[in-house]
């Protein structure tokens, strides 16, 4: 009796593990086979959570839902409609002009000065035909060729710009409707604890998305204000590019440090300005540190650098750029219902 | 024909629910469109006969308004029942405004209907339509101030009693 225990223990936890393992594969595999329309809810729905504050806002002025809803969108797609028409030319302009300068001859004059510089002083390390010249000028044609398929893919560009904001316009405008609906299933022995759990999660997430939404707006404007007093060409570029970034922890400051570095050498900029805009990239991030990130994102939802690291490349991978961008919120999402449910499970003593 | 019945009787619960609305303290003076954005926020749920509403001890986060049914509010451990209540009675009404734990254990005594007004629809709802939040407000202070009077009160027989004993 007593010598069958363990081996029936182990396996039953042998079970155990192949359903979690094949669960787990189910659940990944349905992950990618849907990414497309997973991809368009979570942006949804972390827009809709970005825009509640303002359809509230303009609910308290009298408006029903509805009426603030259809109006918040109209002003939304009228902004983006101006800026579309102002940025987009301007933008391509600059990518053009990016590529374009690769090959002109200051900029392939100051890059074999640079090539030449790091092969005398780093051949010690077996450092020599690094073809610097070659590989910058494959970036910057994967540069734009990053922005023009990813961005301007007309085929998908039309489907989500028409399926985001349809789903966001109902998440704003039924928010309320589809929490009630779902707190109606559940037991009662749960129902205090869901919508204690539901309202702080409302209420981290969307403080989370809001800051996170400032605080690449104050990065952006920091880092165009000073590369424009650096005098570094196609600074509203880089500045909206290092702010956009900015949304991808460690990675994405380095990526606009990295643009404006690579804009002023091709503009046959010196050791001199090159320092200057690394100095004036480590001061915003300096900035953003120590006085922006504490002030409007908070430590709520902050996690350890190699989680971070992580969950970009798994969100890369499923969903690719969009989804480095998105992975970040994502799992401070679940951390956040993870967090929240074990401290409300402990007050409501379920467990 | 099946809808036109399921409507009238729909309308009619309706009614009565908002009947039980205008007569709670909380909510008085609150016209006819607020008491409808009311009982659109408020979440019915049903419970059985013995089954437990809420816990003493668990963090409170809402009132509770009796529909139908009556409901037991009693201490633990002993389970000494401090009152029962029936239909258009509500409780809980001090957690709208704090997290702090319950202090009693509700049950329902028979099987109930109840309607659940909770502190974040009330937060949304101050914050979506401002004159109807401080009107809610200004009568839960009202409520919660006479509850405080009324407990003075009886603290104040009680001790009498005690010096006249003594």
């Amino acid at each position: 009796m007593t010598s069958g225990k363990p081996s029936e223990n182990k396996g039953a936890d042998w079970f155990k593990i192949t359903a979690l393992v094949a669960l787990f594969i189910a659940a990944a595999s349905l992950l990618s086979f849907i990414s497309g329309l997973v991809k368009i809810i979570i942006i949804s729905a972390l827009l809709a959570f970005v825009l509640d504050p303002l359809a509230l806002f303009l609910e308290s002025r009298g408006m029903s839902r509805t009426l603030a809803t259809t109006v918040l969108f109209l002003l939304i797609n009228s902004a983006i409609v101006i800026a579309a028409l102002f940025l987009i030319p301007l933008f391509s302009e600059d990518i053009d002009a990016i590529q374009i300068n690769l090959t002109s001859e200051k900029a392939v004059a100051a890059i074999s000065n640079i090539e030449d510089l790091i092969e005398k002083n780093l051949s010690f390390l077996g450092v020599k035909d690094i073809h610097l010249m070659e590989k910058m000028q494959k970036a910057a044609a994967g540069l734009g060729e990053w922005a023009f398929s990813h961005l301007l893919d007309l085929a998908s560009l039309m489907l989500h710009l028409f399926l985001i904001p349809f789903m966001t316009f109902f998440f704003v405008k039924d928010g309320r409707a589809f929490k009630k609906a779902f707190v109606s299933m559940v037991p009662n022995r749960y129902f205090e604890f869901t919508l204690r759990l539901i309202s702080n999660l409302d209420t981290q997430v969307a403080n989370y998305l809001r800051g996170q939404l400032m605080d690449a707006m104050i990065v952006g404007i920091l880092s165009t204000i000073a590369l424009w007093m650096l005098g570094v060409d196609y600074f509203l570029f880089i500045g909206v590019f290092a702010g956009l970034a900015n949304f991808i922890p460690y990675f994405g400051p380095i990526a606009g440090a990295a643009l404006a570095v690579l804009v002023s050498l091709l503009n046959g900029g010196s050791f001199t300005n090159v320092f200057y805009v690394i100095l004036a990239f480590a001061g915003v991030k300096l900035i953003d540190d120590a006085v922006v990130q504490p002030v409007v994102v908070g430590k709520s939802v902050s996690m350890h650098p190699l989680i971070v690291f992580l969950v970009i490349i798994i969100g890369g991978k499923f969903f690719g750029i969009l989804g480095m961008f998105l992975s970040v919120p994502a799992a401070g999402f679940i951390k956040v219902v993870t967090q929240e449910s074990i401290l409300n499970l402990r007050r409501y003593k379920a467990i | 024909m099946n809808n036109l019945w399921e409507n009238i009787f729909k309308r009619k619960d309706k009614e009565g629910i908002r009947d039980i609305l205008k007569k709670i303290p909380v909510f008085e003076g609150l016209g006819g469109n607020d008491i409808s954005h009311i009982e659109r926020i408020l979440h019915r749920r049903e419970y059985k006969e013995g089954e437990v509403i809420f816990t003493q001890g668990t963090p409170g986060f809402g009132m509770y308004i009796i529909e139908d049914g009556s409901v037991t509010i009693a201490a633990e451990p002993s389970m000494e029942v401090l009152a029962e209540l029936q239909s258009g009675d509500f409780f809980g009404e001090l957690a709208l405004l704090d997290d702090s734990p319950r202090s009693a254990t509700a049950v329902a005594k028979t099987p109930c209907r109840m309607l659940c007004f909770f502190q974040p629809d009330m937060f949304d709802l101050i914050e979506q339509k401002p004159q109807m939040g401080v009107k809610i407000l200004l009568c839960l202070a009202r409520t919660i101030g006479e509850r405080l009077k009324r407990t003075n009160a009886e603290l104040h027989a009680l001790q009498e009693k005690s010096a006249k004993q003594d």
